[in-house]
C-alpha cells in the first residue's frame, strides 16, 4: 500500500469513521447527560431501539421524514421519563430498571415491527433517509471538506451538540446545578437547589439525545427499521461516555477512537485479506478493557453516581 | 406510590416484556380441507424472524403454503437471541407438535441435541447438514438422528450464476459481496459468487467482507460505501439484513445490485431500482416438500438437497434489467446453467 493511495482513500475512510462514531458518540451524550445528575441510564440501548422504531412508524404514517426524527425522540425521552421516576422517586436499583426497559424495548419493538412495519399497507416517501447537506464553500476543501463537511444532518447535529453541552454542563449555572446535583446532592439541597428536578430534567433530555441516536439508524443510516438494529451501539457509548471521563469532548474523542478501527478495518480487509477481520474488529472492545482496568489514567465518576437522594 | 405498587409496576412491566418477546404467533389462516387430526408444524426462525424479508420468511411462507393446501396445523415462534434456541423447540415439542422446522445452520446444535430427547419428533432443519464434512471427520450426531432431515442448498450453484452475471455487467472489473457471518451457506455463496465471476473474466477484483451479524444493516452499508470506493460496481449482498445493508449502498450510489435467499425485487422494494437480479434458494418449497412428505410418511431421516438440477435453487427474474442486460450476459448465464447442470463446470467450493 503505498502513500498515494492511502491519501486517496482517506477522506472515505474518515468520514465513514464519523459515521461509525456518530450513534456511539451520542448514547454517551446521553449517558453523561443522566449520569452527571448521578442517575445511572444502561437503558440507553433499548431507548435507541424503541426510537429507531418509533421514528419509522412516524415517517410512514404522517409521510415525513423528520416529524419521524421526533417522534422517535419523544418516544425515547417518554421512557427516560419512566426510568427517572423509578430511579428518583421509586430509588429502585438503576441497573434493574434500566436492564428492564431494555428487555421491553426488544418486544415492543418486534411486535410493532410484526404488526405494522414489516408489510407496511402504506409507502415510505422517497427518500426514506435524511439527504447529505453540502456544506457551500467548505464543503469544496480537499480532505477535511469530504469527511466534515458533506455528511447528513444527525452528523452534524451530533458535532454541534458536542460543544453545546461541553459548555452548558461547564460554563453555565445548570449545568453547576447539574454537577453538584450528582457530586453532593445534600449539599446541593441545602443551597436550594430541587435535587429531584434537576435529575428528571437531565433525565429527560438524556432520553431525547438517546433518541436522536436511534433515529440515526433508522431514517439516517438505512431508511426503515430493522429488528436489534442498534447492535449494542448504546452500550458501546456508555463505555465511550467512561473512556471520555463524563465529558461530552472526552466521549467524542472516544467515540472516534471506537469508530475508526472499524472504518479502517473494513479498508484494510481488501488490501490484507490474509489478516483477519477479527482482529481489528475486537480493537473498540480491547480498548474498553484497558480504560476500565485504569491503565489510560483513572476514570472517576460523579461521586454520587448511582446513589438514589433521599429528601431531608 | 408505596414500595408495593412498585412492585407491581415493575412486575409488570416484566411480564409484559417476556409476553411480547417469547411470542406472538401470527394468526393461521384458515385450513382449506380442516382434516380430522391435522398435522402441528411448528417453525422455530432464527434471530432475524418471520419478516427478514428472507430465508425465515420463506421458510414460514413454505409453512403458510402447507397450512392451505395440506390442511396441517402451523405456528411459528421467533428467536430473539442464540439462547432461544432451545427453549422454542421446548415450547412446541410440549404442546405436542408432531414436526418442528429449525431455520439456520446457527440452530445446528440445538436441533441435534433436541432431536434426541424428542425422537418420535420428525425434525426439518434449514442449511445444517449432520454428515462428515470429509471422509473421516468425526460427526458426533450421525449415528442416533433419526428422525433429522436437513434441508440443504447448493448456494455455490446460486452464487456461481450471480457471479457470472456480475462480472458480466461490470465494468470496472470490480464487484463485491457484503456478507453476513462466516458460515457454510454464507461461504457456499460467496465461493461460487467469486468463482463464476473469473469463469467470465479471470482478471476480475472480488471483494469480500464477512461481518459477524445478520442485523446490522448500518455496517452492511459502511461495507458496501467502502467497496463502492474501491471501485466496485456490483454488490452482492449476502446475509440477511446485514447484506441488505450492502444492496442500500449499490442503490444509492447509483450501481447494480444483487439480491439473495428470495426475490429481493418483491421484498426489499426501497432498493429494486438497482437489483439485477437475486440468487434465490426456494426455501418455501423445500419446507413445503418436506411438511408434504412428513404428512403421507414418506419423510427420511438424512439430506435433501436443493441444487440447481432439480430447480430449488435458481437466479430471480431481471425484472426492470431485463432490457438493459445484453443477450451475451444472458447466453453466459445460461451457458453456465447448463454446465453446472450436467456437471461440465464446478464451482469450486470444497467444504
Amino acid at each position: 500500500m503505498d502513500f498515494a493511495l492511502i491519501i486517496a482513500l482517506m477522506p472515505g475512510v474518515l468520514a465513514s469513521a464519523l459515521r461509525f462514531a456518530t450513534p456511539i458518540a451520542i448514547g454517551a451524550y446521553s449517558g453523561v447527560l443522566c449520569e452527571r445528575a448521578a442517575v445511572i441510564n444502561i437503558a440507553i440501548e433499548g431507548m435507541m431501539l424503541v426510537a429507531a422504531m418509533v421514528g419509522d412508524l412516524v415517517m410512514l404514517y404522517t409521510g415525513n421524514i423528520w416529524l419521524g426524527v421526533i417522534g422517535g425522540m419523544l418516544a425515547s425521552g417518554l421512557l427516560a421519563i419512566l426510568h427517572g421516576v423509578l430511579c428518583i422517586n421509586f430509588k429502585t436499583d438503576q441497573i434493574i430498571s434500566g436492564t428492564v426497559i431494555n428487555i421491553f424495548a426488544i418486544g415492543i419493538t418486534g411486535f410493532a415491527y410484526r404488526r405494522f412495519l414489516a408489510t407496511p399497507t402504506l409507502t415510505r416517501p422517497i427518500p426514506s433517509t435524511l439527504q447529505p447537506i453540502h456544506i457551500p464553500f467548505l464543503a469544496q476543501i480537499p480532505i477535511l471538506g469530504d469527511v466534515l463537511f458533506q455528511n447528513r444532518p444527525i452528523v452534524y447535529i451530533m458535532l454541534i451538540l458536542t460543544f453545546v453541552l461541553q459548555y452548558v454542563l461547564f460554563k453555565t449555572p445548570w449545568g453547576l446545578r447539574t454537577r453538584a446535583v450528582g457530586e453532593h446532592p445534600l449539599a446541593a439541597d441545602t443551597l436550594g437547589i430541587d435535587v429531584y428536578k434537576v435529575r428528571h430534567i437531565n433525565v429527560f433530555l438524556g432520553g431525547l439525545v438517546a433518541g436522536l441516536g436511534g433515529v440515526w439508524f433508522s431514517l439516517e443510516q438505512v431508511g426503515h427499521f430493522d429488528m436489534l438494529m442498534t447492535n449494542g451501539k448504546g452500550f458501546i457509548g456508555l463505555a465511550a461516555m467512561i473512556f471520555g471521563k463524563w465529558t461530552p469532548v472526552g466521549s467524542f474523542i472516544a467515540a472516534l477512537i471506537f469508530g475508526l478501527p472499524e472504518a479502517i478495518q473494513i479498508t484494510m480487509n481488501f488490501y490484507f485479506p490474509h489478516v483477519p477481520y477479527q482482529f481489528l474488529s475486537m480493537i473498540p472492545y480491547v480498548l474498553t478493557m484497558i480504560v476500565l482496568a485504569g491503565v489510560v489514567g483513572q476514570a472517576i465518576p460523579p461521586a454520587a453516581d448511582g446513589q438514589p437522594y433521599d429528601k431531608q | 406510590m408505596s414500595r408495593s405498587a412498585l412492585v407491581k409496576v415493575i412486575t409488570f412491566l416484566i411480564a409484559a416484556s417476556i409476553l411480547l418477546v417469547a411470542c406472538a404467533p401470527a394468526a393461521t389462516p384458515a385450513p382449506a380441507k380442516p382434516a380430522a387430526k391435522a398435522m402441528k408444524v411448528g417453525l422455530v426462525t432464527d434471530v432475524g424472524g418471520v419478516n427478514d424479508k428472507s430465508f425465515n420468511q420463506s421458510a414460514w411462507a413454505g409453512v403458510q403454503k402447507a397450512i392451505q393446501d395440506l390442511g396441517v396445523d402451523g405456528k411459528f415462534i421467533e428467536s430473539k437471541q442464540v439462547t432461544d434456541y432451545e427453549k422454542n423447540i421446548d415450547q412446541f415439542a410440549t404442546e405436542g407438535y408432531d414436526m418442528i422446522i429449525t431455520v439456520g445452520f446457527l440452530m445446528g446444535d440445538a436441533t441435534a441435541k433436541k432431536a434426541q430427547e424428542y425422537p418420535n419428533i420428525k425434525f426439518a432443519i434449514i442449511d445444517f447438514g449432520y454428515f462428515p464434512a470429509k471422509a473421516g471427520d468425526p460427526d458426533p450426531y450421525k449415528t442416533n438422528l433419526t428422525n433429522v432431515t436437513s434441508l440443504l442448498f447448493s448456494e455455490d450453484q446460486v452464487g456461481y450464476l450471480a457471479g457470472t452475471l456480475a462480472a458480466c455487467m461490470s465494468k470496472s472489473g470490480v464487484i463485491g459481496s457484503v456478507s453476513g457471518m462466516e458460515i457454510p451457506p454464507v461461504v457456499r455463496f460467496v465461493v461460487g459468487y467469486q468463482n463464476g465471476a473469473k469463469a467470465v473474466n479471470p482478471d476480475i477484483k472480488a471483494l469480500n467482507q464477512y461481518i459477524p451479524s445478520f442485523t446490522d444493516p448500518a455496517k452492511g452499508k459502511e461495507v458496501g460505501l467502502s467497496m463502492i470506493d474501491q471501485g466496485a460496481d456490483v454488490i452482492f449482498g449476502v446475509g440477511g439484513n446485514t447484506g441488505n445493508g450492502g444492496l442500500l449502498a449499490a442503490k444509492e450510489k447509483g450501481k447494480m445490485g444483487i439480491g439473495v435467499d428470495v426475490d429481493q425485487y418483491l421484498t426489499y422494494p426501497e432498493v429494486k431500482d438497482a437489483l439485477i437480479t437475486s440468487a434465490m434458494k426456494n426455501v418455501d418449497v423445500a419446507v413445503f416438500d418436506a411438511i408434504k412428505a412428513a404428512a403421507d410418511g414418506s419423510l427420511e431421516a438424512g439430506i435433501r438437497l436443493s441444487n440447481v438440477q432439480n430447480g430449488g435453487i435458481g437466479l430471480a427474474p431481471f425484472h426492470d434489467w431485463d432490457s438493459k442486460i445484453s443477450q451475451d450476459c444472458k447466453d453466459k448465464v445460461a451457458a453456465a446453467e447448463k454446465g453446472l447442470k450436467d456437471g461440465s463446470i464446478s464451482t469450486g467450493y470444497t467444504p
